[in-house]
């Protein structure tokens, strides 16, 4: 057993390793104590890992700490989601057009679309009303950002939220867009199935 | 310390140990089993001393042959007593809810 107090962090068998390897000789060696020492050379590690990453990661007082590359692009974020969503953005728009205001024309042009989205496979459902939740998330991304810093010796993670024009613009369109089309599946799903 | 039971919270139960007086690490496993009827881990204990003394509640006396023997703080005392009397105060009135019933 005293071999499982080698992997706790050296730091801390400096200080405490003798008095641990003291108290194993007293104790009796069963699987429970091998188990509970495990879990605490894992939790010391995971201790001593906040406290060496943490003050890399911020300093008291410093700017929010981008939590992904694209935060550095907020611009290109947003129009990489817009582009994902684009599909359905279009379809939702046309669907709309032809089966809501009912534009002249519009149902006989869209109806041969539609019968061949049928028989498409799953997948082509699912990219469509999956994609709105994926565009938000990679829209929402470069809004949000993560502070940690050390108060008191305690580890304090605060989220900061900021505002980017063409960002909120596309989350808007995304919840608009998404909504719209669960809502209408659900009702479908509901209401219209045999 | 969290604000869990006191069984789940071996924090705490350090803390109840050392009020009691100075002890090293057996003397303290040893002490908890006979109060709370509880068998806490050689990992667990250090790791919760460890927290303890990190956060100024106990601190380390001289060594005594290969044992260290550890004491409340001022600090330590004023939390024990505020979490024990947050406890009690619960503690009555679970006890005056159940007795109702």
């Amino acid at each position: 057993m005293k071999r499982i107090v080698r992997l706790y962090p050296s730091a801390w068998r400096r200080r405490y390793g003798e008095e641990l390897i003291d108290l194993l000789e007293e104790v009796p060696a069963t699987p429970a104590t091998t188990v509970d020492l495990l879990r605490g050379a894992a939790v010391m590690q995971f201790r001593a890992l906040v406290d060496r990453v943490a003050p890399r990661l911020a300093s008291a007082g410093g700017p929010p700490i981008p939590t992904h590359a694209l935060q550095r692009h907020p611009t290109a974020t947003a129009l990489i989601a817009a582009l994902i969503t684009a599909p359905t953005i279009i379809f939702v728009v046309v669907s709309f057009l032809a089966y809501q205001v009912e534009l002249p024309g519009m149902h006989a042009w869209l109806q041969p679309f539609m019968d061949g989205l049928a028989r498409a496979p799953r997948i082509v459902d699912v990219f469509l009303l999956g994609a709105p939740f994926l565009a938000f998330l990679i829209a929402a991304l470069p809004l949000i950002g993560l502070r940690m810093e050390r108060v008191d010796g305690d580890l304090r993670i605060t989220l900061a939220v900021r505002a980017r024009t063409l960002n909120l613009i596309v989350l808007a369109v995304c919840v608009l867009v998404g909504g719209f089309l669960a809502s209408h599946l659900l009702v479908e799903f509901l209401f219209e199935r045999p | 310390m969290s604000d869990r039971s006191p069984g789940s919270d071996p924090g705490l139960l350090l803390l109840i140990s050392l009020s009691g007086g100075p002890k090293h690490g057996h003397a303290m496993l040893l002490d908890v089993a006979a109060f709370a009827g509880l068998r806490l881990g050689p990992g667990t204990l250090y790791g919760a001393l460890s927290r303890l003394e990190e956060d100024g509640l106990v601190e380390p006396l001289p060594l005594e042959g290969r044992r260290r023997p550890y004491r409340l703080t001022d600090s330590g005392l004023a939390a024990l007593r505020g979490r024990l009397t947050g406890l009690n105060a619960a503690v009555s009135i679970g006890l005056a809810r159940v007795g109702n019933r």
